[in-house]
């Protein structure tokens, strides 16, 4: 199946070669697609308060998240905490 | 508390003129923004142009708190200061900014970032809090006694060229420690341009008057992110933690 990935909040500047869209097994979980994001991210994975937003839904954090079956045509959207004031 | 005003004066109608109408805000709308009161926390590059855009618009009393002296690194983003202040304390300065630019608003400048306590007092005489500070220690202090005082509470963030926006009604939203259970690490020296912390300041300044307002659909419940280094923006659907231990009893 093919899912959009948008990596944005304070990790963007490392998503520059994150295609939007990935192509995973039709079996697909978060988890597996979140391990395929992170291959692709290489030495600086996503930090484990990274929150994961999966078809415009928050479902939790890169460390505590439900895993749970993709579909088709899914977005997974990732959100590294900023603060900044 | 003071008694709420029944009306608008003259002067203020033709302050306020061009934000009147339809589309924007009714006569009613506008007495209600004067009616209210906002805190806001800290006042540099989001809190600022929030403070900024909350008083231009007319609330009627603006609370500002942020402590510490201007130093140059903050003149690329705190346009509440100036080259005239640096070395000088922010808050007095930045409050008479403020009231130079609505006489109709009453500003109260607080020189320290709020403790437990004092944010708990702060909480019961505002309408709502937008928390604007560099730390999620911060940041989940003035969630947590919105959530006590029952008001709504909009969260202000920024890195680099991105920014997010959180808008929360306890007992309905998720608040921000149901998003953040574990405060993310620190970040002192975070890199920042101007620009985006404006437009993110002048959005939470744009959700908070509608709220207090009751103008239009506020983005209740919603994370929003404007990512201008990708030139993107997402919107996400917050979930509530029924077990959180800031709002999860209301």
């Amino acid at each position: 199946m093919k899912i959009q990935v948008v990596v944005t909040g304070r990790s963007y500047h490392l998503a520059d070669d994150i295609p939007a869209e990935i192509e995973l097994s039709d079996d697909a979980t978060l988890d597996s697609a979140l391990a395929d994001i992170n291959g692709r991210l290489g030495e600086q994975p996503l930090p484990d308060s990274c929150l994961i937003a999966v078809a415009g839904k928050h479902v939790g954090s890169i460390a505590q998240h439900a895993d749970s079956p993709l579909r088709e045509g899914d977005e997974i959207v990732l959100i590294a905490p900023v603060a900044g004031g | 508390m003071p008694e709420p005003h029944s009306q608008l004066t003259d002067l203020e109608r033709e302050r306020y003129d061009r934000q009147l109408g339809d589309g924007v805000l009714s006569e009613e709308g506008q007495l209600r923004l004067k009616n209210s009161t906002a805190l806001i926390t800290r006042v540099g590059g989001m809190g600022g142009p929030a403070s900024l855009m909350l008083t231009m618009a007319g609330v009627g009393r603006v609370i500002i708190a942020h402590g510490g002296d201007m130093i140059s690194p903050d003149l690329n983003r705190q346009v509440l200061g100036s080259e005239a202040v640096l070395g000088q304390p922010r808050a007095p300065d930045f409050g008479n900014y403020l009231r130079s630019m609505n006489r109709f608003v009453e500003v109260e400048a607080i020189g320290s970032e709020p403790n437990d306590e004092e944010a708990r007092e702060l909480a019961q005489r505002c309408d709502i809090i937008l928390a604007c500070p560099p730390t999620f220690e911060e940041r989940l202090r003035l969630n947590r006694v919105s959530v006590e005082a029952g008001i709504p509470f909009i969260d202000a963030a920024q890195w680099g060229m991105t920014g997010t926006l959180i808008v929360c009604r306890p007992g309905e939203t998720a608040c921000l420690q149901c998003v953040y259970p574990t405060p993310p690490p620190f970040e002192e020296f975070f890199p920042v341009v101007g620009a985006i912390s404006s437009a993110i300041g002048s959005l939470a300044a744009l959700e908070a008057v509608k709220i207090l307002s009751g103008t239009g659909k506020p983005m209740w419940n919603k994370m929003y992110t404007y990512d201008g280094y990708q030139g993107r923006t997402t919107t996400v659907d917050l979930t509530r933690n029924p077990d959180c231990p800031c709002c999860g009893q209301l």
